[in-house]
């Protein structure tokens, strides 16, 4: 130990000293969020295994997510690529709150987190929407083995939409890990939302501006960005690939 | 290296003046820019895909999981601050998550070939195989599932509209 320690060893272990220069929260924050995309990544490679497993029958993305709003033509994942959009504006507008806080711009943490929320509700509205198109399915549907509880026996019939059983898109584990994956995202995003709508109306009511630091704002932003990192990978392995 | 430091205050240390803000306001804005511009190319390229879909084209799976990682690190660099953060604790947020996507890596490689060959190891419904196999001739239709009517047992004519 050459280092040169002005602090005795009592003193440093009685706390009040970060070597990482965060505070408490923000660091648990990310150890939050690092355990947190440990889950996901774990979703995602028992996806991969699953896909890899099933590679000849499992159906194309392309394929399957082809609706858009008011529109008649299939537009293969421009709706995705809509959702992709917003989340991403609303991660910009989230940093630019934060930017503001530690100017302590009340007006700007305001404007901005708004814009944030606006931008998550209609993320999870979207994914709502997806969903239900998902599970309606397509007016053609597909020739399925369904069961049928009167004669105890599996019939061939057309299958329309998706359950956590059959669907009209390919073998049953693409529906189950549409749901888990984007589901366990969804409720990601809304439980964001939730939180910064409770910091929002701690910011209108001037809170931060009393405790001279807008900290909680940079807290909630760095798990919205990791809602926006988490779908960028989702995006990339479910939609794209 | 300095174990003490004189900050009693660290919620205060990041706030910053308003000269400093409009340059990183820039540099927020320039990542932005840019993430967009990746997405909308991996779009087009995706709604680009021919019948059979891009799944075989194993380059361009190598080029999106690069775009995504290239997104991945803007957003925890910038939008989420880490680069500016003191080195350890970079690391020690970013080494055990490294750590385990290497493992990943790994394991999906070996073990994925035992997971794999879906026809003689798993016991599949032929109607997807025929499914698929008619979706890649390029009968595509919303959900995909136009094989029925090449069985000509099931003459229900409920859509009109049939592209390619």
């Amino acid at each position: 130990m050459s280092h040169s320690v002005e602090v005795s060893t009592k003193e440093a272990w009685d706390g009040g000293v970060s070597p990482f220069k965060v505070s408490y929260g923000k660091m648990m924050m990310w150890f939050f969020l690092i355990s947190d995309a440990l889950t996901f990544g774990g979703l995602l490679m028992s996806y991969g295994f699953i896909r890899h497993k099933y590679a000849d029958v499992w159906p194309k993305a392309e394929h399957v997510f082809t609706h858009f709003p008011f529109v008649q033509q299939h537009l293969p994942l421009a709706y995705v690529g809509l959702m992709t959009f917003i989340l991403i504006m609303s991660s910009v507008t989230m940093v630019l709150a934060v930017e503001a806080g530690h100017r302590m711009d009340r007006r700007g943490v305001t404007v901005w987190m708004f814009w944030t929320i606006i931008g998550g509700a209609m993320f999870v509205g979207s994914q709502a929407w997806e969903w239900y198109h998902f599970i309606v399915g397509t007016e053609e549907g597909a020739l399925r083995n369904v069961w049928d509880m009167g004669k105890q026996a599996y019939v061939q019939q057309i299958y329309h939409g998706a359950t956590m059983v059959t669907n009209e898109y390919g073998v049953p584990q693409f529906a189950n890990y549409f749901f888990f994956i984007t589901g366990f995202h969804g409720t990601h995003v809304f439980s964001g939302v939730v939180i910064n709508f409770i910091i929002f109306m701690n910011v209108l009511k001037g809170t931060y501006e009393k405790r001279g630091h807008y900290e909680m704002v940079e807290k909630v932003g760095l798990y919205w960005h990791f809602v926006d990192l988490v779908w960028v990978f989702v995006f990339t392995f479910f939609y794209l690939l | 290296m300095e174990f003490n430091d004189n900050y009693p205050q660290y919620e205060k240390m990041s706030n910053h003046d308003e000269a400093y803000g409009k340059k990183s306001r820039r540099t927020l804005w320039n990542v932005f820019w840019i993430m967009l511009a990746i997405t909308i190319f991996e779009l087009i390229i995706g709604s680009m895909a021919p019948g059979h879909g891009w799944s075989g084209t194993l380059w361009l799976k190598v080029l999106f999981i690069g775009l995504t990682l290239v997104k991945a690190a803007a957003i925890v660099l910038w939008f989420m601050h880490l680069g500016h953060e003191v080195k350890f604790f970079k690391y020690i947020v970013l080494v055990p998550y490294f750590v385990f996507m290497a493992y990943a890596i790994f394991i999906i490689l070996t073990e994925g070939t035992y997971a794999g060959k879906p026809t003689n190891v798993t016991r599949v419904d032929p109607l997807f195989i025929k499914q698929q196999l008619d979706l890649k001739a390029g009968h595509h239709g919303g959900g995909g599932a136009e094989h029925h009517e090449a069985e000509g047992e099931h003459k229900t004519e409920t859509h009109s509209e049939e592209h390619h």
